[in-house]
């Protein structure tokens, strides 16, 4: 059996991965939701690895939780995202300009 | 611990729920001209709510009677102070939302029940004494937060705000989230007490990158630095009750929350995150009162003050004592107070069209056409820097006294030292408004409801407030003392 | 050893989709790329006995939050090309930040040792019931242990749902709609009209 360690590793990276989608994508804000997306992925990897390594399903309920609020987190954000593109024909975030300090 | 007595200690949240889907279906039956009497109807809950919470801080409860749902859930006196805080201020942004937004024609019926479901997710907030409900709460209360930024919807900076909001929210939950997933791991359990159990003596690696990513998240929800950057533009961008709401509640609830976390849970490993509150704190202060300097926007005048106050209520963290924690309650109940009269006065600023003024420049003059306005932000101004005869003073007192009392010294006198600095932008608004050439903008009529906010908020921090000081003083220490025993 | 090779092929899998779903110059490509991320992901979780969250996450993130992200990026007219201005001027910062912290997080957690990581000991009140079924024992715990919990992640559900309504739903007055009940409220006389054209000629209704 594989052990804990290399699923720890895999969320890491793959936690990370969410993180630097945001920093390189600052002005596009659909990759940026993806890499969201990506950041609860991970969580729920080491969650699930967590519940298994410790035989304790505290960790796949955390996870469905956490794949429930995903869900509407997407939801929320996309709403955002077109009333955004609908006042300004256009979606990136660095014309974020209207307010500046 | 049987199923009927957890129901009974969830009973406000039991409330806020059916009350907010009840009021949802009048709201999709009557539409939106019913909002105002859905906003009424929404305080009215919130005023029961607070009733039904007020006998737990009273009689201090606290141990294993106020623990429901197998240790997921704690409605002691510690949440209980948190929650009446929360309601009050769920309250005022119900009650400033009606003459804001009927004005742009966006008055809509959906804004008291989102502020509802907003507000029980902060109750959940304060209560957590497990990771999940902790996540459940602070989601709940995230999403809501999300719509109502971007509530003016066709208005641009509205939407911006909203998707910044949005963005550098998620980003932090999902900080928060794999902190949460690394504690669990490493300790075995999501409930703060079996955490707590689980780190009494080393922490192990893993546990202390959880508990690292758990407070740069919620440092986030704070908006300490270095996670304030959002701030200045989402209060600025938000429609001005929206803001209100943002600087008030979520604010108290995310402290809570933090306290929670780094008492309660970490509270055996003090020395793991201690310098990192320190670090923070100091931060938000300095950067807090320097990122004052130089605004032009009012409502960015005080986004930035909230980051210099959220830096003051960190020193009382960074304390990790039963007082720091008194301290930082009383602190928190004066700052909602202030920031309420603030944003009240903002609210009330308006031309002559009755189209809201922001500007600093444009309040020029104030003290001559708006006399009692600009007496009462005066006071909030002086407040908020803590010169003595008001009552912000007493927040920052006893803050440092509590510092100085757990042998923090050096963090006090730096604290102390930037209050100074800061006190400079509040008292440039005083100046604009009492002797600079009347710029004639802001001559708008105000809401008699406005109006009413404003008075009671001026007087709670008037020096008659140092009235309450006792009484308040002993509620907060018995809602630390709760979270102590928790602890 | 089927298993190692499971493992090895679903996490270097999800770590390249992953990469791609950050770097791909068209954003259908990287909705494409995370939901062979999510697949992968769904494939780790099976190997440690959690099928039915492998299952729920193949379901709800591919089922509805990646076509929701498809749904969106062909709804708005985007000029992709203009988003991607400021990417080759993060991007050295973006990988070296990125290096280190994987390097900080692989190193802290003390994976680097290759031996077992020390996790901690359940409190044993959550345990699996090892007799059951992952689903079942799931629901079992859901439904009685989390109830709470559960319904309060309902209330979020309703919140988003609200949230997006609020949002987005606009009146459209340049769309004719129909209405049933006036439909229904018609009567012959007002529906139908007589009238005696005169031959050659059309008729003014």
């Amino acid at each position: 059996m594989i052990g804990i360690e290399h699923y720890v590793v895999v969320s890491s990276i793959l936690f990370v991965l969410g993180v630097l989608g945001i920093f390189l994508n600052r002005k596009n804000v659909i990759v940026i939701l993806m890499a969201i997306e990506l950041i609860l992925l991970a969580v729920n990897i080491n969650l699930v690895a967590f519940s298994a390594f410790l035989n304790d399903l505290t960790g796949q309920i955390f996870a469905m939780f956490v794949l429930t609020v995903a869900a509407g987190e997407a939801a929320i954000g996309l709403a955002i995202l077109v009333i955004y593109f609908r006042d300004r024909g256009s979606i990136a975030v660095d014309d974020v300009n209207r307010m500046k300090g | 611990m049987d199923f009927a007595a957890s129901l009974s200690l969830v009973a406000p949240e039991i409330l806020l729920s059916t009350a907010g889907l009840v009021l949802l279906l009048v709201a999709a039956w009557a539409g939106d001209g019913a909002s105002r009497a859905i906003s009424i109807a929404s305080v009215a809950v919130l005023a029961a709510c607070a009733f039904m919470v007020a006998p737990a801080l009273c009689s201090g409860a606290m141990g294993p009677d106020t623990v429901a749902f197998s240790g997921q859930f704690r409605a002691d006196a510690f949440a209980s102070f948190a929650k009446l805080l929360i309601y009050a201020a769920g309250g005022a942004a119900l009650i400033v939302a009606p003459a804001f937004f009927e004005r742009v024609h966006a008055m809509r019926a959906e804004y008291p029940v989102l502020i509802l479901f907003a507000v029980l997710g902060m109750g959940l907030m304060v209560s957590a004494s497990d990771l999940l409900t902790l996540y459940i709460g602070l989601e709940l209360n995230s999403l809501a937060a999300y719509v109502l930024a971007a509530f003016l919807r066709d208005d641009e900076r509205s939407a911006e705000a909203g998707l910044k909001y949005f963005v550098l929210g998620a980003l932090a939950s999902g900080i928060l989230l794999f902190g949460m997933s690394l504690t669990y791991g490493f300790t075995g359990t999501t409930s703060f007490e079996g955490i707590r159990a689980a780190l009494s003596g080393t922490i192990s690696m893993g546990a202390l990158f959880g508990a690292i990513f758990m407070l740069a998240g919620l440092s986030f929800k704070i908006a300490a630095v270095p996670f304030h950057m959002w701030t200045p533009d989402v209060y600025e961008g938000a429609p001005t009750p929206v803001t209100t709401f943002f600087a008030t509640a979520p604010k108290v609830a995310a402290v809570a929350l933090s306290m929670r976390v780094t008492l309660d849970a970490f509270g055996g490993q003090v020395a793991a995150w201690q310098q990192i509150v320190i670090f923070a704190a100091l931060a938000s202060v300095i950067v807090g009162a320097l990122g004052a300097i130089g605004q032009t926007n009012i409502k960015r005048l005080l986004a930035y003050s909230s980051i210099n106050n959220v830096g003051f209520i960190l020193i009382g963290l960074a304390a990790a004592t039963p007082q720091g924690a008194s301290a930082m309650l009383v602190y928190l109940a004066i700052y909602i107070a202030m920031s309420v009269g603030g944003f009240v006065a903002v609210l009330m600023l308006k031309d002559a069209d009755g189209a809201p003024v922001e500007g600093i420049a444009e309040i020029a003059g104030l003290s001559r056409h708006r006399k009692v306005l600009a007496a009462c932000l005066a006071m909030v101004m002086f407040s908020l820097a803590g010169i003595p005869p008001l009552f912000g003073f007493w927040g920052k007192f006893v803050v440092f006294q509590a510092a100085v009392q757990a042998g923090l010294v050096p963090l006090a006198a730096i604290g102390i030292a930037a209050s100074v600095i800061g006190a400079f932008y509040y008292l440039k608004v005083v100046k604009v408004m009492y002797f600079d050439e009347p710029a004639n903008v802001a001559v708008g009529k105000s809401d008699w409801a406005h109006q009413a906010l404003l008075a009671i908020a001026a007087l709670f921090i008037s020096p008659l407030g140092y009235l309450l000081t006792r009484w308040l003083g002993a509620l907060a220490d018995k809602a630390a003392a709760a979270l102590f025993l928790a602890a | 050893m089927i298993q190692v090779l499971a493992f090895y092929l679903f996490a270097t899998l999800v770590i390249a989709s992953a990469v791609f779903v950050i770097m791909s110059r068209n954003p259908v490509h990287s909705v494409l790329w995370l939901i062979v991320a999510f697949f992968n992901a769904a494939g780790l979780m099976v190997l440690v006995g959690a099928e039915f969250i492998a299952m729920l996450l193949v379901i709800v993130y591919v089922g509805a939050v990646a076509v929701l992200f498809l749904f969106v990026v062909m709804m708005l007219d985007i000029d992709f090309a203009e988003l991607r201005a400021g990417f080759i001027r993060n991007f050295p910062l973006g990988i070296a930040i990125a290096l280190v912290l994987v390097a900080e997080l692989v190193l802290g957690i003390g994976a680097e040792r290759a031996g077992a990581l020390k996790l901690g000991t359940p409190d044993g009140t959550a345990a699996p019931l090892m007799d059951r079924s992952n689903i079942e024992a799931i629901g079992a715990l859901l439904y009685s242990r989390y109830l709470f919990l559960f319904e309060s992640a309902g209330i979020i559900l309703l919140v988003a749902m609200i949230g997006a309504i609020v949002l987005t739903h606009r009146e459209r007055s340049d769309t004719r709609r129909q209405n049933i009940s006036k439909q229904v409220k018609r009567r012959p006389d007002e529906a139908t009209i007589n009238v005696k054209p005169e031959v050659g000629k059309g008729v003014q209704l």
